[in-house]
């Protein structure tokens, strides 16, 4: 989509709520998982703000199906169990028909297990791959879709001989880092330890003291949140940041913002999104978003705007099937394909081919410095 | 030394003085008052941004100092004039009281400033070498800074007029006040010198370690173990205190990993509840 037609859509958005009428009779109720609390609950507003700009944007092109999207949102913060009796008052008891979640593995289990395919499910953060229930459509960055490219181009660029991997002790830090190694060794480099760290850890001293002593040049950054801001921080206190470099797969702008542009020399980010991409599709999209919620619009970032791509999978995948049946949207989403905001986007596996780009940090933030296209997830679910 | 042996005692020798100023204030409104405030990481929380308040508007850093014991000192006196003091002799009810101000100022700071990280700008992290290793310049100052405070409390706790007051007040209230000590002034002030600490703490703090609202907890459950530990009420135990928790925590982490550091302060926390609740240097 070029940035004209996108802007074009947008105004139009406002023309249709007017104009109701010309949907069919009924809505097409969404249920959006969100992190509304807890320690992800600091995404709850951007991913809010962006599942209704893409609402608002697909009901100006005539909606799904001819149907008007109506999103409805459910706290994905909580505990799994919580999470699932909140998506079942919107599944049951609100007569939702679709559900795009941006939360964590934890409550995708208990969705996946809550649903059992009887309707379609859009999981769209970035995560640690392995999801290959019916009926769920994966849009996140996988660790073989952020690493494989991306390792062997920093060998070539900044060759380092000895990785060092610290991770938060979950499946997503441990299968990101288990990756890893495959995609290091291969370049010749050699993994000289690893670690994983409970979420409750808030001193990273001994860390970078074995980082030290073990005389690594690169870093691979598995933490999460505020364990990575900690860590970050620390890192650059402690003048690592001249002698080896960092990438993380989950380092974000609101992280970033938490470690600051002058501790994060050397530090890469790999991942499907940054909010200052500068290819046409995404300049059109920040704009619209800012148009949209104004100066004090919570920042974009990459776990929010991928709300945005879910509903942008959602209207792809319908269109092919006709339909909102599980059994026709399984049959027909591979291949699926849309232009977005990360660019061009297509299922394969129920997972996506994506772009992948890897940023580093200047002064005002993150700087893309390398576009990988159309890589592929590395995920092989049986159809 | 060579240099690694270094680096090490430095890390701990850092974990205990962070883990003293963050500490100190609670030990003062649980020693002398009996109080446990729960709120007490919380205004660890509000020193922090009380930095990122000064940095926003382009005043020096330094200046986050007087913002903080300010802002601290009238919190501090309202939360002890119209919460604590009807309460005072209900220690459970206080708990609650201070658990729902600790919600309380959490939100109030999310309403102000927002969920997201925040970052103190400032060279002061920055890096000193010496000896063969590489130590920030900030976290030597802080050590330093850490045993100057202690030792000049300690002292004056001993030596002076007021001191000698508090522990009147601390050890026979009544009787105090029947000698003409205003306890309830008393009170007042031990009170606020205890959340002014740990706002203090807060500012000190900032530029290493990470900002959002949440943090407070982080602060206080620390704390609490040093008192678990230490007991109340005297410098000694609370010392003890610290070099327990704080220590061992350093040490094992830096041998096992963290996990096995954690698991030690609370394994060590259990065992102190259990067989000597009153912990190391017992008043009574």
């Amino acid at each position: 989509m070029d940035r004209r037609s996108f802007l074009q859509s947008t105004a139009a958005a406002t023309a249709l709520v007017a104009a109701r009428h010309a949907f069919a009779a009924d809505a097409l109720k969404v249920a959006v998982m969100i992190p509304q609390s807890g320690p992800a609950g600091l995404f709850g507003p951007s991913t809010q703000a962006c599942a209704e700009l893409a609402a608002e944007t697909i009901n100006a092109r005539g909606g799904i199906l001819g149907r008007r999207i109506e999103p409805m949102f459910g706290d994905a913060g909580l505990a799994p169990a919580e999470a699932s009796q909140a998506a079942l008052r919107l599944w049951k008891g609100a007569g939702a028909q679709v559900v795009l979640g941006m939360h964590d593995s934890a409550v995708r289990g208990a969705l996946v297990g809550l649903f059992k395919a009887q309707l379609p499910y859009f999981y769209t953060p970035v995560y640690e791959g392995g999801e290959c229930a019916r009926g769920t459509y994966v849009n996140g960055e996988t660790p073989q879709q952020q690493l494989a490219p991306v390792i062997p181009w920093i060998a070539a660029e900044r060759k380092p001989k000895k990785w060092y991997m610290i991770g938060n002790d979950y499946v997503w830090g441990r299968s990101t880092n288990a990756a890893a190694k495959g995609f290091i060794e291969k370049t010749g480099a050699q993994v000289v330890g690893d670690e994983y760290l409970p979420f409750t850890a808030d001193n990273f001293d001994s860390s970078l003291a074995r980082i030290r002593d073990s005389g690594a040049d690169a870093v691979l950054v598995s933490l999460v949140g505020g364990a990575s801001v900690t860590f970050n921080k620390a890192f650059a206190s402690f003048g690592l940041t001249e002698k080896a470099l960092r990438l993380g797969t989950l380092i974000e702008e609101n992280t970033l913002a938490g470690i600051g542009a002058a501790n994060a020399r050397n530090l890469y980010s790999s991942a499907g999104y940054f909010a200052n991409i500068a290819t046409p599709a995404a300049q059109a999209f920040a704009e619209a978003y800012a148009k949209r919620f104004g100066a004090q619009a919570p920042a974009l970032n990459g776990l929010a705007e991928s709300a945005y791509e879910g509903f942008l999978m959602l209207e792809a995948v319908a269109k092919k099937a006709g339909s909102l049946d599980v059994a026709k949207l399984d049959a027909a989403c591979e291949g699926a394909s849309y232009k977005g905001p990360r660019g061009s986007v297509t299922m394969r596996a129920r997972h996506v081919e994506q772009d992948i780009y890897v940023a580093d940090v200047g002064d005002k933030g993150f700087r893309v410095v390398k576009t990988f296209p159309h890589v592929a997830s590395g995920q092989i679910c049986k159809a | 030394m060579d240099a690694g042996t270094l680096l090490h005692a430095l890390n701990v020798a850092y974990a205990l003085a962070t883990l003293a100023l963050t500490t100190l204030g609670l030990a003062v409104v649980f020693g002398l008052l009996g109080v446990m405030n729960m709120a007490h990481g919380e205004f660890v929380m509000i020193g922090t941004y009380a930095v990122v308040t000064v940095q926003q508007w382009g005043w020096p850093l330094a200046t986050a100092f007087p913002l903080a014991l300010l802002t601290c000192a009238a919190l501090g006196y309202a939360v002890e004039r119209w919460l604590i003091r009807p309460l005072y002799q209900r220690p459970f009810d206080t708990l609650l009281a201070t658990w729902a101000l600790a919600m309380l100022l959490r939100k109030l700071v999310e309403a102000v400033y927002g969920k997201g990280y925040r970052n103190v700008e400032s060279d002061l992290g920055a890096p000193l070498s010496f000896w063969g290793t590489q130590y920030p310049a900030y976290r030597l100052a802080l050590i330093v800074l850490a045993i100057v405070l202690m030792v000049g409390l300690a002292l004056w706790y001993r030596r002076s007029a007021a001191g000698l007051r508090v522990r009147a007040m601390t050890g026979n209230p009544v009787l105090a006040q029947a000698l003409g000590i205003d306890t309830r002034r008393l009170a007042s002030q031990a009170f606020v010198v205890g959340v002014v600490l740990a706002g203090a703490a807060g500012v000190l703090l900032a530029p290493l370690v990470r900002i959002e609202p949440g943090i407070g907890i982080d602060y206080l459950l620390d704390a609490f173990f040093v008192l678990v530990v230490g007991g109340l009420g005297t410098l000694g135990g609370f010392a003890g205190g610290v070099g327990v928790i704080g220590g061992s925590q350093a040490v094992v982490s830096s041998l096992f990993g963290q996990t096995s550091g954690y698991a030690v302060v609370l394994i060590l926390a259990i065992l102190f509840l259990w067989l000597k609740p009153d912990g190391l240097f017992a008043r009574r």
